[in-house]
């Protein structure tokens, strides 16, 4: 313990006397294999900048400035994700056209309305044959659609037909198929 | 020491080719043009929050609590009810329309099929941690739906002529 | 066979075979001098445009930055394309590569709207059309076309990646296998964990908190399939809840965009199949 004070002592005068001689001492004393060897003892003078925020956090901080990279924007469009998103399209419209219809058959009583078969029918046999091919035709495509595409996605749920070729050539014959038989629909 | 020394000459590559490159120098820096990025708009409609990660990198994600009539048993019933939906919507183009015992499971397995269809559109879009309210609403709203059009259906069912004949009239009106 | 190499092309190309070289060179740029003169010698030049963020200036936004190359001195990868903007135009332009053989899986990014690995997708030769770069869509960026992927990897960790038992053979030896058991780990064993598929796949992006996503279900899948795990029956308790697997629609982007040729989608429906079993 002494001795090394007074090595430092001796070092810290000679540094101040003597700068050169100080760098060269040090960089012969500190050589590799002195400090293997333990003649060269590290000492270091206390932390000289006290980091007020904890380090932990500084990567927590930069997180939150990160932006998220673009999707849907720019992914290419595939038959994969575009038929799965026309699925649930499709499904939305499907279902919710029923509820609203179902929901309004219920409260017509109270609002007057007549949505009865008969009248809605009346209704639109008044139409003018292309407004109702039209109709029928937007009516039938997302039904021909989500029908066809509802049994790819149970025959893949068998764990068939799962193969990238097998996918791309079903999911064009669907669309293929599903716009026939809406139009096959459309002019019944 | 072949490392460090691949390493600097690399380095040295690098830094010297950046400014001297005779292909930087013919193309003028070789950026021709840097352009804002449009991919995110301000309309998002759910845009993702801040990136923060919950414990440390270290250790595995949290596992969801096991709840099979959420999981196995709710995807099970719904295959089945899809699966179900095939034949029942085959038969009325077969045969016309469906008698009405018929049209009400066609009827009941429709509903149930939409209130799947629509509980996983909020599950997804909703989530739970992020929009807990929205998602209670959501699920609620849903719910009250699939009521009023589970009794409205049934009213059309019994007092009218059932919705295949009903789909019928109207597309042969 | 570096000999033959250099035989051959110095038969072909009569150019000196030792040429004074004073710096080294990296492999995405092929030295003009070494190749043979191609028939056209106009230069092909074609523009890469790529994704810029850097988090030294956080309150700036994301851009498009827009690089051209010639083809012609150009190696035929698009990792070749970025280490040679990264070498010869814009030393500040940052992504992550490694193996440069599709082994290790640094380099996944959104290349033409596709995810992809740099060092397996060609340079579409067609000059007239542009390139596009950016990130796997849908992460957060730690810088130009690096993502953060610590969620993926978390999740990774959630599913216990490693082989489970309580019993030991009977003989004391390696858990062994027939051929027939062994056959069923192909198509999932060589999964690199690129997250090619993961950040490809819609639902993973709007649920990535806790949908694990098609690779980190693939390597479930691996270890629900593997004859020597014991703990089938816990692996499929902790995935029985409505967000772990189920949030998989079956869009199939995943299968899709596959470097590796590997069939995540078809490992999600057995996953469904052997839950739906029990």
């Amino acid at each position: 313990m002494i001795s090394q004070k007074v090595a430092q002592q001796s070092l810290r005068r000679l540094a101040v006397q003597q700068p050169y001689a100080m760098r060269w001492s040090l960089m012969n004393s500190a050589s590799p294999a002195a400090v293997a060897m333990g003649r060269f003892m590290q000492t270091r003078q206390a932390a000289t900048n006290s980091k007020t925020s904890d380090p932990t956090k500084i990567l927590a901080q930069q997180r939150l400035n990160r932006p998220v990279s673009p999707h849907l924007s720019i992914y290419r469009p595939q038959i994969t994700w575009i038929g799965s998103s026309l699925h649930r399209i499709t499904g939305f419209a499907l279902s919710g056209a029923l509820y609203l219809y179902a929901t309004a058959y219920l409260a017509s009583p109270f609002l007057g309305l007549h949505l009865e078969s008969a009248s809605v029918a009346a209704a639109f046999a008044a139409l003018p044959i292309a407004a109702k091919v039209l109709v029928k035709g937007f009516m039938a495509l997302p039904f021909t659609y989500h029908c066809m595409n509802g049994v790819r996605h149970l025959v893949w749920d068998l764990g068939r037909g799962i193969t990238n070729q097998q996918v791309i050539k079903s999911g064009w014959t669907v669309v293929g198929l599903s716009v026939l038989s809406a139009l096959t629909l459309a002019f019944l | 020491m072949a490392s460090i020394a691949r390493q600097s000459s690399l380095l040295r590559q690098t830094c010297l080719s950046a400014f001297r490159s005779p292909f930087a120098a013919k193309n003028g820096a070789g950026v021709s043009q840097v352009v804002a990025f449009h991919a995110s708009s301000k309309k998002q409609i759910l845009p993702p929050l801040p990136q923060s990660i919950q414990g440390t990198m270290n250790d595995p994600a949290p596992i969801p609590t096991p709840h099979p009539s959420e999981g196995s048993y709710h995807w099970t019933f719904e295959r089945v009810i899809s699966a179900g939906l095939v034949p029942l919507t085959i038969a009325p183009f077969a045969a016309g329309s469906l008698n009405p015992v018929m049209d009400a499971v066609l009827c009941s397995f429709i509903v149930l099929h939409s209130h799947i269809g629509f509980q996983a559109a909020i599950i997804d879009y909703f989530p739970g941690r992020r929009v807990p309210k929205t998602r209670t609403f959501c699920n609620w709203l849903l719910r009250g739906f699939t009521l009023t059009t589970a009794i409205g259906l049934y009213e059309f069912e019994t007092n009218d002529v059932g919705v295949t004949e009903a789909l019928k009239r109207v597309w042969k009106a | 066979m570096a000999a033959l190499r250099s035989t051959s092309r110095f038969v072909a190309s009569a150019k000196p075979l030792f040429r004074p070289s004073i710096f080294a060179r990296s492999y995405a740029t092929v030295d003009p001098a070494a190749q043979d003169p191609s028939p056209s010698e106009t230069p092909r030049n074609k523009t890469f445009h790529i994704y810029r963020w850097n988090p030294d200036q956080p309150t700036e936004k994301p851009k498009m930055q827009s690089y051209s190359l010639d083809l012609n001195k150009t190696g035929p990868m698009m990792l070749d394309a970025l280490i040679r903007i990264k070498n010869e135009i814009d030393p500040t332009l940052t992504f992550r590569r490694s193996c440069r053989e599709g082994i290790c899986g640094s380099c996944a990014m959104n290349i033409d709207g596709v995810n992809t690995l740099a060092c397996l997708c060609r340079i579409p030769t067609e000059t007239s059309k542009e390139s596009r770069i950016y990130p796997l869509p849908h992460t957060y960026v730690v810088k130009d076309l690096v993502p953060d992927l610590t969620q993926f990897y978390k999740q990774y960790k959630s599913i216990k990646p490693y082989l489970q038992r309580d019993t030991k053979t009977e003989d004391g030896l390696e858990f062994r296998q027939s051929p027939e058991d062994r056959k069923k780990l192909d198509g999932l064993y060589e999964c690199i964990l690129c997250a090619c598929c993961s950040t490809s796949c819609p639902s993973y992006w709007w649920n990535s908190e806790e949908y694990l996503g098609p690779a980190i279900l693939l390597q479930s899948y691996r270890w629900l399939a593997d004859s020597r795990d014991e703990k089938t029956a816990e692996r499929k308790h902790a995935l029985d809840n409505s967000m772990s697997v189920y949030r998989c629609h079956t869009i199939l982007n995943c299968s899709r965009t596959c470097p590796k040729g590997l069939n995540p989608a078809r490992a999600i429906a057995e996953i469904k199949k052997l839950m739906a079993a029990h």
